[in-house]
């Protein structure tokens, strides 16, 4: 297939409106493979601006007269708006942009095209998160072992190749385990937490289903996983569906493990929201943001009324409980809801995030973003960057990355020249050559040129546990995602910049000391 | 003082109250007139009128320093020294004096240092049912324009809403109306009354305190309407602010009396206009000046002494303009020079009587009561300890004019104020922030001490700056919170 068979009309004059907080821009109009190019002309600044086709989230059309409109809502939360000379270019060009924006094919977008100078391919891919991980958990405790029987991807198509089980258990009942486990989900290590010698695990629910089924492996691996850890360890299961949805599930095949079955294991129920309610709550609060007309008397009332604060206060709160679990406890934690992938996801990240400061590092953030999340564009992705932004906002010491990370990381998730985020899984990824012929996202967001703005100039290492307040007082609006194009940023700039001033003129200074240490007074 | 969880004040106190004596029914005098500290600055000091009115380039050939108040008997309200037109004599504001309300005369309040507008405050006129004209007043009023050759038409600012000003009228009061202020134009700003502002924040009180509402947090904050009022403060202080910067009109504001509402408006559109303002000193002078000595009755507002804590002069106007403030430093995050402690102090000591400044209601009051002779200052605390007090991220900028964003969207409500004493709420004290800043400082001086010593100690050749700069290993401890 090729690109040009989509791209009917290839220019056309245009003017673009960026929002209210930025200047228009007019001139030559033109739609390549993947983007959408603008070019005012040699003598204006920018000189091109470009946007990636991937991003646009939805498209809408007027003509009238000899001209027409084109508006572009973007998955970034960017309203655009297009006023194009000549009906019928409008017209090819609004298809052309609709047919390229949704294209399914994986191998035919950016990523695969993308040769920026400065990155060599195949840099930054090196992570191999799990195996990585292992080494880590290694140096503490010889109770888990890297089990490579996904290598093919046969026992779970969505897990890696590599996974992390307890020692005593082998291959053979990890297959079977899988099989006892919607989509092969079966439970495995998510972060080993040294201070109390316990773990954090995560699967999908057990597909007991109504004949009330059990499987003599699944319950062995979770009986080793507390007998690795402590003598008279308990665990705890912690269930992100609410305990009627899970008693449902056991009609549909799912279900939750028994009690007689697990013992040691206690169950409790913490029901997030995901799917098509969070989707919504999403959709009402972006409409809200966006909404310039509205009266301002009911603004609070409308933000209410999204509930996306609540969502964000449940996240934060059951990851608070599963840290607690192991922090205050000691106990082993396994965290599943149905299907494992998105709540359980959102749990396990954030209870690292509070326990573990190596996560809290610029480094350890990309790599438990790597181990735990590159699956979904779903905004339950965007629920964790938020959730992670009301942490760095209570604690602003205590991460090394700032917020212009998590909004690089939330425009990244949607379209990117990077293929870091492309496929939904490792099985996919391998299938189209991901790490081989595109340009990882860690590579080109770890270029010093782009650290400043990515880097928290404060951060000092912090070795407790992090404890978020979850009172709705302390929850705010993330202003600087959903708000973005409304309001305008210079005055935090320029705060931030100063901030960065005092750093680096610290940091000057502590380098230009001479080396030779005979005359140096101690400190 | 107040004592009780009945009174509406007490959850704002610090706990430590062990410095307040006075009890309502007994007769013993405030305490700040028995504290016998002692600090190193003498806070009284601070304001002096004529000074502050000669950085501003007053007296000039247009306005001119009139004493005529000099024993309050003009306006009992009123400051001592008062910024006058050259061009008006003290009989005509004699005569002015007769048609505003409390003898409020328009006088001046701030100067553009460029285009010469001038920001002036008074109170209403007394225009009454039968719609009074005063010719003193009208000529006065021009003589106001004239002081500036561009101006056409001076702009007039009340305070009220259209409704309330015109209800003004059935008990003596009023407005300028376009038929006898030829070339003046007026606008109504629509903030509310000191009673509407009472019953607001006891809304705020009790979703707050003793427990503080969870369900539905933000429609439980909007039907106070605190938020509202804070965003028609600060919308008609920018309204004044953007006119005066402008040069197109000098601006005259009042409400009803003059010390409420215009003083919010005043000294808000000061603090956006004049970057001297938003230093530490240059606060104390503004709120010195157009709060303390234009006579915003601190004393009937807060109720020192008094155990009637239901009467209706009650109200919190000050704290709704420090409120403002914060505001304004949350937005503009380099632009001031002092911190939200700053703030919270003044906001501690406006209620604990342990300071002299916000005693009484004017100052011909606090004069006869010799204030400035047996208490201490507020300033002399905060001065003797300014780096407690000041803002890490301060950038001194000149004639930068502030015009923040008073929609709802980006106005909060002042939670480490509003529930600093609930355990559950995150709160840092000091400041993460402002800690890990003082320690970069510190350690910033230290290696240049280091630096200079090795300097002199060595030959001048450096080796290079190494390439791999280690932060400094300074551990935060953190609160941990009830979770």
């Amino acid at each position: 297939m090729e690109f040009s068979e989509l791209i009917r009309t290839g220019q056309a004059q245009a003017e673009l409106l960026r929002g209210p907080e930025m200047p228009p821009l007019r001139g030559t109009l033109c739609v390549t493979g993947h983007h959408l190019l603008l070019s005012p002309g040699p003598q204006a600044t920018p000189d091109l601006w470009l946007l990636l086709l991937r991003s646009v989230d939805s498209i809408e059309k007027r003509v009238a007269g000899d001209a027409g409109t084109i508006t572009l809502r973007c998955k970034d939360l960017r309203v655009l708006q297009l006023d194009i000379e000549g009906v019928e270019a409008t017209l090819d060009i609004a298809r052309s942009i609709e047919a390229l924006s949704s294209l399914e094919s994986v191998i035919t977008s950016f990523p695969f095209f993308y040769r920026p100078k400065g990155l060599r391919l195949g840099e930054s891919w090196h992570f191999h998160p799990p195996e990585r991980y292992y080494k880590r958990v290694a140096r503490e405790t010889r109770a888990w072992r890297l089990s490579e029987a996904n290598e093919d991807f046969s026992l779970c198509p969505s897990y890696p190749r590599a996974v992390i089980v307890p020692r005593t258990v082998d291959d053979d009942a990890l297959a079977r385990s899988a099989r006892f486990r919607q989509g092969g989900r079966f439970p495995v290590l998510s972060y080993y937490h040294a201070p109390s010698g316990t773990v954090l695990l995560r699967s999908s629910q057990p597909l007991t289903g109504p004949q009330k089924r059990r499987c003599a492996e699944d319950e062995e691996l979770l009986q080793a996983v507390l007998a690795g850890a402590r003598p008279g360890a308990r665990g705890f299961i912690v269930d992100t569906r609410s305990a009627q949805a899970a008693k449902q599930a056991r009609m549909t095949g799912g279900g939750t493990e028994a009690k007689s079955a697990y013992p040691g294991w206690k169950r409790l129920h913490r029901p997030l929201e995901r799917g098509r309610p969070l989707q919504e709550s999403f959709v009402h609060l972006v409409e809200a943001c966006g909404d310039l007309e509205q009266s301002m008397d009911r603004w609070l009332s409308r933000l209410d009324g999204c509930h996306w604060l609540s969502h964000v206060k449940a996240a934060l709160s059951t990851a608070c409980l599963a840290a607690q679990g192991m922090e205050w406890e000691g106990a082993c934690i396994l965290v599943h809801g149905a299907e494992g992938t998105d709540s359980t996801l959102l749990v396990t990240s954030l209870a690292q995030l509070i326990l573990d400061p190596l996560s809290r590092t610029m480094a350890g953030f990309q790599e438990l973003i790597e181990r735990e999340w590159i699956q979904h564009e779903a905004p339950i992705f965007l629920l964790f960057l938020d959730c992670v932004w009301q942490l760095g906002r209570q604690f602003p010491l205590s991460l090394e990355f700032g917020e212009g990370m998590l909004l690089a990381l939330f425009d990244h998730s949607y379209a990117s020249p990077f293929g870091t985020f492309l496929c939904n899984s490792e099985k996919e990824r391998c299938l189209c050559e991901v790490r081989t012929r595109t340009h990882s996202l860690w590579s080109g967001l770890n270029q010093p040129k782009e650290q400043r703005k990515l880097r928290n100039p404060l951060y000092a290492p912090n070795p407790l546990a992090i404890w978020p307040s979850v009172e709705p007082q302390s929850l705010r609006l993330w202003q600087g995602l959903f708000l973005r194009w409304t309001h305008p940023p210079e005055p935090s700039e320029v705060a931030w910049e100063k901030v960065w001033q005092i750093a680096t003129d610290q940091e000057k200074t502590e380098g230009s000391q001479p080396t030779d240490s005979a005359s140096e007074p101690q400190p | 003082m107040f004592f009780g969880p009945s009174k509406l004040y007490e959850f704002w106190l610090p706990r430590a109250a062990g410095s307040v004596t006075q009890h309502g029914s007994s007769r013993q005098p405030i305490f700040a007139f028995l504290n016998e500290e002692k600090f190193d600055v003498d806070g009284w000091m601070v304001y002096n009128p004529v000074e502050e009115y000669r950085r501003q380039g007053l007296p000039n050939h247009h306005w001119r320093i009139t004493f005529i108040n000099k024993c309050y008997e003009l306006c009992d309200t009123y400051p001592a020294l008062l910024v006058v037109p050259y061009r008006a004599s003290d009989d005509d504001l004699r005569r002015v004096a007769t048609f505003r309300s409390r003898n409020r005369i328009p006088v001046l309040s701030w100067i553009h240092p460029e285009n010469k507008t001038v920001i002036v405050r008074c109170s209403q006129p007394l225009v009454g049912m039968s719609g009074k004209r005063n010719k003193d007043d009208e000529k006065y009023l021009d003589v106001i324009r004239e002081t500036n050759r561009q101006i056409n038409k001076l702009t007039i600012y009340d305070a009220r809403p259209n409704v309330n000003a015109v209800a003004n009228k059935a008990t003596g009061g009023g407005y300028e109306s376009d038929d006898a202020y030829h070339n003046a134009e007026l606008f109504f700003l629509d903030i509310h009354n000191i009673h509407v502002m009472r019953e607001s924040l006891k809304k705020v009180k009790d979703i707050v305190y003793p427990n503080v509402e969870e369900s539905h947090w933000l429609s439980s904050l909007e039907s106070t309407h605190w938020l509202e009022h804070i965003k028609l403060v600060l919308t008609g202080a920018i309204q004044v602010a953007d006119r005066v910067s402008s040069g197109k009109s000098s601006v005259v504001v009042h409400c009803s009396d003059g010390w409420d509402r215009t003083a919010q408006l005043t000294s808000l559109a000061m603090l956006m206009l004049d970057s001297y303002y938003r230093s530490i000193e240059g606060f104390e002078i503004l709120v010195q000046k157009e709060w303390i000595s234009f006579g915003h009755k601190f004393a009937s507002r807060i109720g020192h002494g008094d155990k009637n804590h239901a009467d209706a002069d009650r109200s919190p106007i000050f704290l709704q303009f420090i409120d403002c403030v914060w505001q304004m430093s949350k937005q503009f995050p380099t632009a001031f020079e002092f911190n939200e402690r700053f703030l919270i102090v003044i906001l501690d000591h406006l209620y604990s009587c342990r300071f002299g400044t916000f005693l009484y209601n004017c100052e011909s009051a606090r004069e006869k009561q010799k204030v400035t002779e047996r208490t201490v200052s507020l300033w002399s605390l905060i001065n003797s300890n300014k780096d407690k007090f000041k803002n890490p991220f301060y950038t001194k900028e000149i004639n930068r004019v502030l015009y923040p964003v008073a929609s709802m969207r980006h106005l909060e409500l002042w939670v480490n104020y509003y529930i600093r004493w609930n355990p559950r709420i995150k709160q840092q004290q000091p400041n993460p922030v402002e800690q890990r800043y003082m320690e970069l400082l510190a350690l910033r001086d230290e290696y240049i001490k280091r630096l200079e010593e090795l300097q002199l100690a060595n030959s001048p050749k450096l080796s290079d700056p190494s390439t791999s700069p280690s932060s400094p290993s300074q551990m935060v401890p953190h609160v941990q919170t009830h979770f």
